[in-house]
């Protein structure tokens, strides 16, 4: 069977509260005076608006997009995080999230202990962690400091188990939201060997990235997000090419230098 | 023609890939106006509990670890922090009561220990899901495991104090029956209604913040309806029903019978545990059902 996701004509809306903190002592006074005050006000947006994308097996799809386009939204869609209100999400086949590395680490616990830590929030059982436990630990290069606690690691180190932890596996579904660089040039260099075989062995692979030569290197289909819809949609270097003159381009042009403070006047 | 064996593999292949279409078709998120019923729910409720199981355990034993690292004794902490606050209290009650220490005892923790289990669990559960937020943000987890971590990891304590309070007691001279068994199936029936009301209480928590503040203040009144220092005797007569429906004043009764009276407690002192909790499990389940989806968006 072979991995698959569909997404119908979904929409995801984020409600942003002007309360903050929902309390049930003003749920009361509601009830009690059905009178709209400012507290309750809600702001509604649509970060992903009447999305319909499907993937099949072979795909290598790039995600391209200006910053809050919805990118790494429908990345967190696809895994589950966010359920759409409205249309549906197909997801067959498992999910491998490299979107945040890392998470869930425990910083009181040793490097050892956050494999599997860190491996059980993946998914994965704890059979599967023992045996991959050696080679985590041989790719991520920290032998000597596994059993620490990882308070005492540096953000590189922390970076390099992190990626060890997570691309271990080949998945069937692989999401990659930027993490093509951690660590020192040694270990970049092993990451990208390690990402270029992932990406060759998974059946699916969406990759969310602002580096183009990344997208035209890795996908074999682009589409361009903009405002939480699929504006276009086809070959990378045509969709690369558009998203540079029509998107990125339009507001990001640069504006003619201004400054705020008034000018001395130079006379002579 | 094909061979016996050779039939037997396609048969358990079929089966099999039967059995893998059926598992990712639960495997995928319902659609939203699906209308799954609950049964369904339940189902695939349970299915991703024993999915996560691994990740239960490793939270439970990193939540204990952490509890009690960079101590000399380590894990001795959990049996010797309840056999020492034990011993502090009941000789306190002792003397304050003008009481036998050992019946005295035995008779207070019973109660003491169900009641700490449940109100700590409920308390701590209450925060469980708005605490989760960088997790629930980044990585899909069902919504159901996180108070089920923080009920879990308060019945390990739990159980290592009752196994405190037996060892002392034991050593103390006082005399145990085989009923002492029957706090296994009392316990899991605890452990259930505990889970239920941590699971409504966390939900609640995520719409109206101020609910575990509330639900603090509450449990400590309901504390002193339940016959922990008191003995119901006490009570005047007139009031004494009220114990018979009170739940975890039944809760108590079922610790102090199997413990210290050594009878099997009869169908009467179990019902009132045993409805509530399933009238816990289908709240608190149907409750999850309606905001399972919505949950994420208001952390």
């Amino acid at each position: 069977m072979d991995a698959l996701i569909e997404i119908n004509n979904a929409t995801l809306r984020f409600r942003i509260y002007r309360n903050r903190t929902p309390a049930l002592k003003e749920a009361v006074i509601r009830v009690l005076s059905p009178k709209k005050t400012a507290s309750d006000e809600v702001i509604e947006f649509n970060a992903l608006q009447n999305l319909n994308l499907s993937i099949k097996g072979g795909d290598r799809l790039g995600i391209i997009g200006l910053n809050g386009a919805g990118k790494s939204t429908l990345l967190k869609m696809i895994v589950g995080i966010y359920p759409p209100q409205h249309g549906s999400v197909h997801v067959r086949g498992k999910v491998t999230p490299l979107i945040e590395l890392g998470t869930g680490f425990d910083h009181e616990l040793s490097g050892r202990e956050n494999i599997y830590l860190n491996g059980a929030l993946l998914g994965r059982s704890f059979k599967q962690m023992r045996s991959l436990e050696e080679a985590i630990i041989d790719f991520s290069g920290l032998e000597d400091k596994i059993d620490m606690p990882i308070k005492y690691y540096s953000s590189g180190m922390l970076g390099r188990l992190a990626f060890s932890i997570g691309t271990i596996m080949e998945p069937e579904i692989l999401l990659v939201d930027e993490v093509f660089s951690t660590g020192d040039a040694q270990f970049v260099e092993k990451a990208r060997n390690r990402m270029d075989h992932l990406i060759s062995k998974s059946s699916i692979v969406v990759i969310v990235s602002h580096s183009m030569d990344h997208i035209v290197h890795f996908c074999n289909r682009v589409v361009v997000l903009n405002k939480g819809a699929v504006v276009a949609e086809g070959d990378p270097t045509e969709m690369v090419e558009y998203y540079r003159t029509n998107i990125a381009n339009v507001g990001a042009a640069p504006a003619p230098y201004k400054s705020a403070l008034p000018q001395p006047v130079l006379t002579t | 023609m094909p061979t016996p064996l050779a039939e037997a593999t396609r048969n358990k292949i079929e089966t099999d890939s039967a059995i893998a279409d059926v598992a990712s078709r639960l495997d995928q998120q319902p659609a939203i106006n699906s209308t799954e019923s609950f049964g369904v729910f339940l189902f695939r409720s349970l299915r991703e509990m024993t999915n996560i199981k691994f990740a239960l355990a490793s939270f439970v034993v990193n939540n204990l670890r952490r509890r009690y690292r960079r101590s000399v004794l380590g894990f001795a902490w959990s049996l010797l922090n309840p056999i020492l606050t034990m011993c502090v209290m009941t000789a306190v009650f002792s003397i304050l009561f003008k009481q036998n220490p050992k019946d005295f005892g035995v008779y207070v923790f019973t109660g003491l220990l169900p009641w700490s289990f449940f109100c700590e669990s409920v308390v701590a559960g209450s925060g469980s899901l708005t605490g989760a937020e960088s997790y629930l943000k980044k990585v899909y987890i069902p919504k159901l495991f996180f108070p089920m971590v923080t009920v879990a990891t308060e019945a390990v304590n739990f159980a290592s104090s009752i196994f405190a309070l037996i060892l002392l007691a034991a050593v103390a001279g006082f005399h145990f029956t085989w009923t002492c068994v029957l706090v296994l199936p009392i316990t899991a029936l605890l452990f259930s209604f505990t889970y239920c009301c941590a699971l409504f209480c966390s939900i609640a928590t995520v719409y109206f913040r101020d609910f575990a503040h509330i639900l603090r203040v509450g449990l400590g009144a309901v504390f002193y309806t339940v016959p922990i220092v008191y003995p119901v005797a006490m009570i005047p007569a007139d009031y004494r029903w009220f114990y018979s429906y009170h739940p975890m004043a039944r809760f108590v009764e079922l610790y102090r019978l199997s413990i210290c009276e050594g009878q099997i407690p009869s169908l009467e002192v179990w019902a009132s545990p045993i409805v509530v909790t399933v009238v816990a499990f289908l709240l608190s389940f149907a409750l999850l059902k309606k905001t399972e989806r919505d949950i994420i968006f208001r952390l």
